[in-house]
């Protein structure tokens, strides 16, 4: 029978806004969620393997690359897509990761730049999770400055030779492609590498404390030799990877909420069992205190959240909008877990609860898709016009 | 083939239940569902209709609510939705003769439900149908299959289980069954979202409803449970047990 | 209101629900006619006080249980106000005579009062409701919920041969100790913590849990430090459960394992330590070990069950 099923915080009732089809998308992935990842993830994180398993049933459910439509893809709409890394992310921001890289990274760059050979034959595999994708932007020297990679793609003729080096990239060691931003002749091109092309290899990057079920791999390219007809046709420069960039952070902002969601439900479970002094904790003032500013914080982010995904869906946005949402929600999710772990005494460093997972995993969501600070900055370009990342024009 | 399966919306058996008025407040359930037990007969009806290329209609009575529970249903695969509106609580002889009645208007080859409603906690649908349509019943089933003709289904027995087969019409009232129950995918949401809801309102199908001789006097909470009484020394466990028995009726 | 109690068999004689049904007749005033199916108990029934007469029941159709075929032959013997037990078979058969006659049927009646008012448990025991009935009915009545009545009576034995068709057959009867209930599905679960000294102790557990149909649960202690199977696990980390009874044996009742349990309709809690915070929320407390109190939980367990 179905498991104790699982009330989200929706305190404004914000999902009553949601189309009947976002619902019982929600409703799938959440009760997927209940049963299958909430059991096991802990195990998962504590051996540091993301389950194969879970591949296959976010394949099944055909929630991978939501917001695409043709080529045996989902094609719903963008609310639903930030339902869906919602619910994930309640689960874990390693599992959500994992869609967002998948759709977001590697599906949509295809979908978007990519020939119509390139769809038929990558697109509808990654759609039933069959073939996993990552995204190669990132390199050791450079995170929040993409545009001055390094990574090099040379036209031999007959094929391209790809040199460098990508780093902190989600799914790589377990990925089928990559799609690898590259400068040929100086101007930043898309590349699809496959896992079996000569002079690729993705080795695990292992040791983190931080979105410990979620594989996280290095790119090395040695004189990787691939086809001529893997170049993504599409796009130039960096508007291609920050194109991919603004789906998965606008997912993020949806996922930031299930995480902080998780970690207000137990905060308050715990609060209102544990006895001190006689009473609940959850009795004394300093305690609603705390619970209250996590109710409205989650609340806020809800209404950012959804408004957000009407925006994506009418097409009526701009990637500052993005930014603000990506920021402020990841911000808050993090904080959100602080307290709670805060709340839950010294039990909160157990992983009994759920706590400091996700205040790990939140530490790394919000430095990846672009930094606080760096959205930050984007907002504040846009409210001044003056560019402030870096010296100099 | 048209397997019919009758299903219930109740508040989630998880939400809170709360009262007023004397009533239990249905405005104030968070959370309605699909009695558990009837997932378990759809699960089945679902493989019955795999195996058989059936057609199944999925059968509910109750107020509007209750269309996104069809809904649910077409997203696992049912081929028919049928909603008979009705408002307000009625009793189970009202339910069984709407449903007995729908059934009949689909020509259905077999029926099944869930052992009881996870609300009423009754049970009395699943017979009470057989018997309004002049079928055999088994109850408690975890698995229905269809070969040569005939249904055949596991129940529990005296000693362990056992493999009974049915001539003819049978309503089957399902336990937990001894299959996991699938879950929907996008493809299933996305076609179920065009399905039509086939409404049928009890005068076409042509049942009165007469008053009920049954009067509701009150729905109120359970009784206040005695504070909790602590005792020395095992020389006590034997008038616990009885406690047990006697005060709060569990064992 | 004349009343009609179809009898409950187990194996060749009367089950004590039958007496109960018989108590609660009388208990409205009734000198209920009881019908025995097949007519197991007949002679044993005509002794129980109340009874005005018993009716055996003859035919084939009762050598399996078909709900249909039982109700076919009943029904025409059966009075305004029929009483059945709520097993699951009493429930089946009460249903279809209920739809046969166009009749209420009110299942799992927990009191009965003058009017007549019933009263019975719903939304899995978080609410009651309360009915009167004004006409005929079937009514199921919850095992344990009546009085029963005694036996000093010499009522008469009518035999009537009344078969029905059997629509049912039995295609292979498969013997299988019935596996334990997983704590999930069980309504009374008895669970063992680092109180009970060894993994080998739980055969005591694992014996009342046969004893009654319980399932057997854990604490993590037990768990993670014994080996106990992490599917019996209760608490934070393992299952949540909700059972009408939760039996804690030697658990002292950490956070962890109460965030599992704590919704449990009613809980038993036994532990040597008058301090252990399972006290805290548990309906009833005995403070004694497990060596001394589980024996006499066991014999007291058997005791009602005969």
């Amino acid at each position: 029978m179905r498991i104790m099923a699982y009330e989200a915080l929706d305190f404004y009732d914000v999902d009553s806004l949601l189309t009947e089809e976002e619902r019982m998308v929600r409703d799938m992935v959440r009760d997927w969620v209940d049963e299958e990842v909430i059991p096991k993830i802990e195990i998962a994180c504590r051996e540091g393997v993301f389950p194969d398993e879970w591949r296959v049933a976010l394949g099944e459910m055909g929630v991978l690359g939501a917001p695409l439509k043709g080529y045996d893809c989902p094609g719903l709409s963008y609310t639903a897509y930030g339902v869906i890394c919602r619910e994930l992310e309640r689960g874990d921001s390693g599992l959500r990761s994992f869609a967002s890289v998948q759709g977001s990274l590697a599906m949509y760059p295809i979908w978007d730049f990519g020939s119509e050979e390139q769809k038929n034959k990558y697109l509808p595999k990654m759609a039933s999770g069959e073939w996993i994708g990552c995204f190669g932007l990132t390199e050791p020297d450079y995170g929040s400055n993409p545009g001055d990679m390094i990574t090099k793609a040379e036209d031999m003729g007959d094929h391209y030779l790809l040199n460098g080096a990508k780093m902190w990239i989600t799914n790589g060691t377990i990925a089928e492609l990559a799609i690898v931003w590259a400068k040929l002749d100086g101007v930043i091109r898309g590349f699809i590498v496959e896992k079996n092309d000569p002079g690729f290899s993705a080795p695990e990057m292992k040791g983190k404390h931080s979105l410990k079920a979620s594989v996280t791999s290095e790119l090395v390219f040695q004189d990787c030799k691939i086809p001529k007809d893997r170049i993504l046709p599409g796009v130039k420069g960096l508007r291609g990877p920050f194109s991919c960039l603004n789906n998965a952070r606008y997912g993020i902002s949806w996922g930031a909420l299930g995480s902080a969601q998780a970690c207000f439900d137990s905060a308050k479970d715990y609060a209102m069992s544990r006895i001190q002094f006689d009473h609940p904790i959850a009795s004394y003032q300093l305690v609603q205190n705390k619970l209250s500013w996590m109710l409205r914080e989650i609340t806020k982010g809800q209404l950012l959240a959804y408004h957000l995904g009407q925006k994506k869906d009418s097409g009526d946005w701009i990637p500052e909008h993005i930014s603000l949402a990506k920021m402020n929600n990841v911000d808050i999710a993090l904080e959100i877990a602080r307290v709670a772990r805060d709340i839950h005494g010294a039990n909160g460093i157990l992983d009994e609860y759920p706590i400091m997972r996700h205040m790990a995993n939140l530490e790394s969501v919000k430095t990846y898709e672009g930094t606080h600070d760096i959205h930050n900055l984007i907002l504040g370009r846009y409210i001044t016009g003056i560019q402030a990342f870096t010296r100099g024009a | 083939m048209n397997i019919s399966v009758l299903l219930k919306q109740v508040p989630d058996t998880t939400a809170k239940i709360s009262i007023s008025n004397g009533k239990v407040d249905e405005d104030s359930v968070s959370k309605w569902s699909m009695s558990p037990y009837d997932e378990y007969a759809l699960e089945a009806g679902m493989q019955l209709k795999e195996a058989t290329g059936g057609n199944l209609i999925a059968i509910t009575c109750g107020p509007e609510r209750t269309k996104k529970m069809l809904t649910d249903a077409a997203a696992v695969g049912a081929d028919t939705l049928v909603h008979i509106p009705i408002e307000g609580v009625k009793d189970s002889t009202h339910i069984q003769k709407l449903l007995a009645a729908a059934v009949e208007r689909f020509d259905s080859s077999v029926i099944l439900c869930g052992k009881q409603a996870a609300d009423t906690n009754g049970g009395s649908t699943g017979p009470g149908v057989a018997e309004l349509i002049g079928a055999a019943c088994v109850t408690l089933v975890s698995e229905v299959k269809f070969s040569d003709g005939k249904f055949t289904t596991i129940r529990p027995s005296s000693s362990g289980i056992e493999k009974v087969m049915v001539d003819g019409l049978s309503v089957f009232a399902f336990d937990k069954g001894t299959s996991e129950l699938r879950r929907p995918n996008v493809r299933g949401i996305m076609m179920a979202k065009k399905k039509p809801i086939e409404s049928i309102s009890s005068d076409d199908l042509g049942v009165a409803l007469d008053s009920s001789s049954l009067v509701v006097n009150s729905q109120s909470p359970p009784p206040e449970k005695p504070a909790g009484q602590k005792f020395e020394g095992a020389e006590h466990v034997g008038e616990v047990v009885l406690k047990l028995r006697n005060e709060a009726n569990v064992i | 209101m004349d009343f009609t109690v179809i009898a409950e068999a187990n194996g060749d004689s009367l089950h004590p629900t039958t007496y109960q049904l018989i108590g609660a007749a009388a208990s409205m005033g009734s000198n209920p006619t009881v019908i025995c199916p097949n007519g197991t108990g007949a002679e044993e029934a005509a002794k129980i006080n109340g009874v005005e007469k018993v009716i055996s029941v003859n035919g084939d159709c009762f050598n399996i249980f078909d709900g249909g075929a039982w109700a076919s032959s009943l029904s025409s013997l059966c009075g305004d106000i029929i009483l059945i037990s709520a097993s699951p078979n009493g429930r089946e058969i009460g249903s279809r005579i209920a739809a046969k006659k166009d009749i209420p049927v009110i299942q799992d009646v927990t009191s009965m009062t003058e009017g007549i008012t019933v009263s019975r448990p719903i939304y899995s025991g978080k609410a009651m409701e309360s009915l009167t009935i004004t006409g005929s009915a079937v009514i199921t009545l919850r095992p344990n919920s009546f009085e029963a009545a005694l036996a000093e009576n010499n009522a008469p034995i009518n035999v009537v041969d009344q078969s029905a068709d059997v629509k049912i057959s039995i295609q292979e009867a498969i013997n299988k100790a019935s596996e334990r209930l997983d704590v999930t599905e069980a309504d009374i679960i008895i669970s063992g913590g680092r109180g009970m000294g060894t993994i080998e102790n739980f055969s005591h557990l694992e014996e009342i849990a046969d004893t009654i149909g319980a399932a057997v649960g854990a604490s993590r202690a037990v768990v993670d430090e014994w080996g106990m199977p992490h599917r019996m696990q209760v608490g934070q980390t393992g299952k949540t459960v909700t059972p009408s009874l939760y039996i804690a044996v030697g658990i002292s009742g950490a956070i962890q394992h109460l965030a599992g349990m704590r919704s449990s309709k009613y809980i038993l809690a036994i532990n040597k330590d008058s301090d252990a915070p399972i006290f805290g929320v548990a309906d009833y407390g005995i403070v004694a070990s497990w060596e001394d109190a589980i024996p006499s939980l066991k014999s007291a367990l058997s005791e009602l069950q005969s």
